[in-house]
């Protein structure tokens, strides 16, 4: 189960001067993102800060403007690339009139696991998340926790190396966000890099390190303990404020 | 007060109207395409149908000829009338599909209806023969009913009223009842239909509730969704149409003539071109309730257009190019040459090339719609 990958570089994603522009503005504005392996790296930012959009270019689901990204060494957008990602969604993204046994199998067939395998997994995946007795119930009569539990699974049937996790807990109550992050912790154990995004500042402190995002670009990063050094502060909300501020100033000058 | 409050919640709706372009669009757009096309194809008769004469008769002291003079009286708008040297070539272009009927007069028809109209009632029955392809009602009716009024008016200028019959023969579609007929239009039109609005109701749900996008962060690729998506919905459209069949036979009792695997050959190309429609339709919604908005422009066409109730020769012939840009149109015309006139594919091929090249253009449309989301 460990991470094996083909690579030397010590990072699992490596983008450089990454930039999505729609017509009207630019989502991602020049941004350099370095994830380390068996690091699990917080996208921290508010709504629209562009965290979004940087996860579902790195997953080759929007094209890159300009600039570029490499996972696992390979230039994205590479469908190679896609048995090493497990991307999880902000929508629970899955089929409300399967079971949750069926949810699994049908992302663990696209990946062309065997049925053997594919059991064996679910099997394990099923007791990880706790949900061993819901196997049959069709996913669209679980609460919501529950379906962010399964969404969770179905990320990881194909067991992959970097899991790229769009606000996994998002209208999560706080007991089911806690074993979220034992999970997390047990994937990151397993020698597994997580990028997650979220805009809850008391969930950043459990990421090995983070990336302050605003406006499409990091405006700081770093440890927890780092970043509020260098902010002289003692509350990530409050770093997070004077990091925004100071970028403001930078652009006044 | 009772009446404020329900005027906030009427303001709230109108606003909601104004900020919601596509409803006001569909709003006003939909009623009228309702009423133009209605309006329109019910307007039209059967138009321009072709028609062969076979004219042998001698007529009497070379003057006259009562064939000529009916021929003559023929309603051109309903039929497109031409000569043919002898029955067996008439004939033969009937069988082949390029004429709906031919009208024999025997040689010595004049004779007869002369005789006829100069003797008693007992005098020999003067007798206009129709080859005809009956597999079309409407068609089949409208061509009888033209030939009727044509001999009425004739007789009427003859002199008195002549014992001439019609008598026709069914050269397809003998015996053919309006569900024979009917069948092989709603097969097509089922299949059309349910096929499209399943594919665009749950490639909404797919975009929307992400599962299209954690499908295309795998190894799938946009083009292995759609054709995963088109091989059910061929499947799928081909069970409905044994579904279909066997409750006709059994309950209605049709007949089929041809080979029924060419008619499902035809219903599970439409198939794929209906879901691979559906899919392009969905990249127009953002939420299911939208999907439903586009449903009249999916439905109305191929009901009022592609054949089913009525034959395309009965709409307007300056509509009737729409008539083939409506996909059910060319599996309309296969299933009804297959299933009534026993056509092999050697006739019906144009509609199965049709087919194939609308489920190549609209497969192609839905992955290049899919990946240019991306941008």
């Amino acid at each position: 189960m460990g991470c094996v990958t083909d690579n030397d570089s010590e990072y699992m994603v490596e983008a450089k001067e990454l930039v999505k522009r729609s017509v009207k503005f630019s989502a991602v504005d020049h941004l350099d993102l370095r994830v380390k392996k068996g690091e699990i790296y917080g996208l921290l930012g508010p709504n629209g800060a562009g965290k979004t959009t940087t996860i579902k270019m790195l997953c080759g689901l929007l094209k890159i403007t300009s600039g570029e990204a490499h996972i696992t060494g390979k230039h994205v957008p590479d469908k190679r690339i896609a048995s090493d990602i497990g991307y999880m969604p902000q929508e629970t993204a899955l089929y409300p009139g399967l079971t949750v046994h069926q949810n699994i199998k049908f992302f663990g067939e696209i990946f062309g696991l065997g049925k053997r395998e594919i059991e064996e997994r679910e099997q394990r995946l099923l007791d990880f998340i706790n949900l061993a007795e819901w196997k049959d119930e069709l996913v669209g009569n679980l609460s919501g926790g529950m379906k962010h539990r399964v969404s969770l699974a179905c990320s990881l049937v194909h067991e992959p190396t970097l899991l790229l996790l769009d606000e996994p807990t998002v209208g999560v109550d706080p007991e089911l966000r806690a074993s979220f992050w034992d999970y997390f912790n047990e994937i990151k154990g397993r020698g597994r890099t997580i990028v997650i995004t979220t805009h809850y500042m008391d969930e950043a402190s459990r990421c090995d390190r983070i990336g302050f995002m605003r406006n499409g670009n990091l405006i700081a990063e770093g440890t927890v303990e780092e970043l509020l050094e260098l902010a002289e502060t003692d509350g990530l909300e409050e770093a997070f404020m004077k990091f925004a501020e100071k970028v403001d100033r930078g652009a006044e000058l | 007060m009772k009446r404020i409050r329900f005027i906030t919640v009427t303001k709230r709706v109108f606003q909601d109207l104004r900020n919601d372009k596509r409803t006001l669009a569909l709003i006003i757009i939909a009623p009228l395409f309702a009423m133009f096309i209605f309006g329109l194809a019910f307007s039209g008769e059967v138009k321009n149908v072709r028609v062969l004469v076979v004219n042998q008769d001698h007529g009497v002291h070379k003057a006259l000829s009562v064939s000529d003079k009916i021929i003559s009286n023929l309603d051109r708008a309903v039929l497109d009338v031409k000569q043919s040297g002898d029955e067996g070539a008439a004939l033969k272009q009937v069988k082949d599909g390029d004429a709906f009927a031919a009208i024999i007069f025997s040689a010595d028809f004049t004779r007869s209806v002369m005789s006829g109209t100069q003797g008693s009632s007992t005098g020999e029955n003067a007798t206009v023969k129709v080859l005809l392809d009956k597999s079309n009602i409407n068609v089949a009716n409208a061509i009888t009913k033209t030939i009727n009024d044509a001999l009425l008016k004739t007789m009427d200028s003859v002199g008195k009223k002549p014992p001439v019959s019609i008598d026709a023969v069914a050269v397809f579609g003998k015996n053919a009842k309006f569900m024979d007929f009917f069948v092989p239009g709603i097969m097509a039109f089922v299949v059309y239909l349910i096929t499209t609005l399943l594919t665009l109701i749950s490639f909404v749900s797919e975009r929307t509730s992400g599962t299209l996008q954690r499908m295309l962060s795998t190894t799938l690729t946009e083009r292995d969704i759609v054709l995963g998506y088109a091989v059910t919905f061929s499947i799928v459209g081909m069970a409905q149409a044994l579904l279909l069949l066997v409750v006709a036979i059994l309950v209605f009792h049709i007949t089929i003539v041809g080979n029924v695997l060419l008619a499902f050959v035809a219903i599970a190309l439409l198939a794929v071109v209906s879901q691979a429609v559906g899919i392009l339709l969905s990249s127009t919604a953002k939420r299911e309730a939208q999907a439903i908005q586009v449903l009249p422009f999916v439905i109305l066409p191929a009901f009022l257009l592609a054949g089913i109730f009525w034959p395309v020769e009965a709409i307007p012939s300056w509509l009737r190019p729409l008539s083939y840009i409506v996909p059910p149109t060319y599996t309309v015309d296969a299933c009804r040459a297959v299933m009534l006139k026993g056509y092999g594919i050697g006739k019906i091929w144009i509609d199965f090339v049709a087919l194939l090249a609308m489920a190549a253009f609209f497969l192609t449309m839905a992955v290049w719609f899919m990946k240019v989301r991306k941008d």
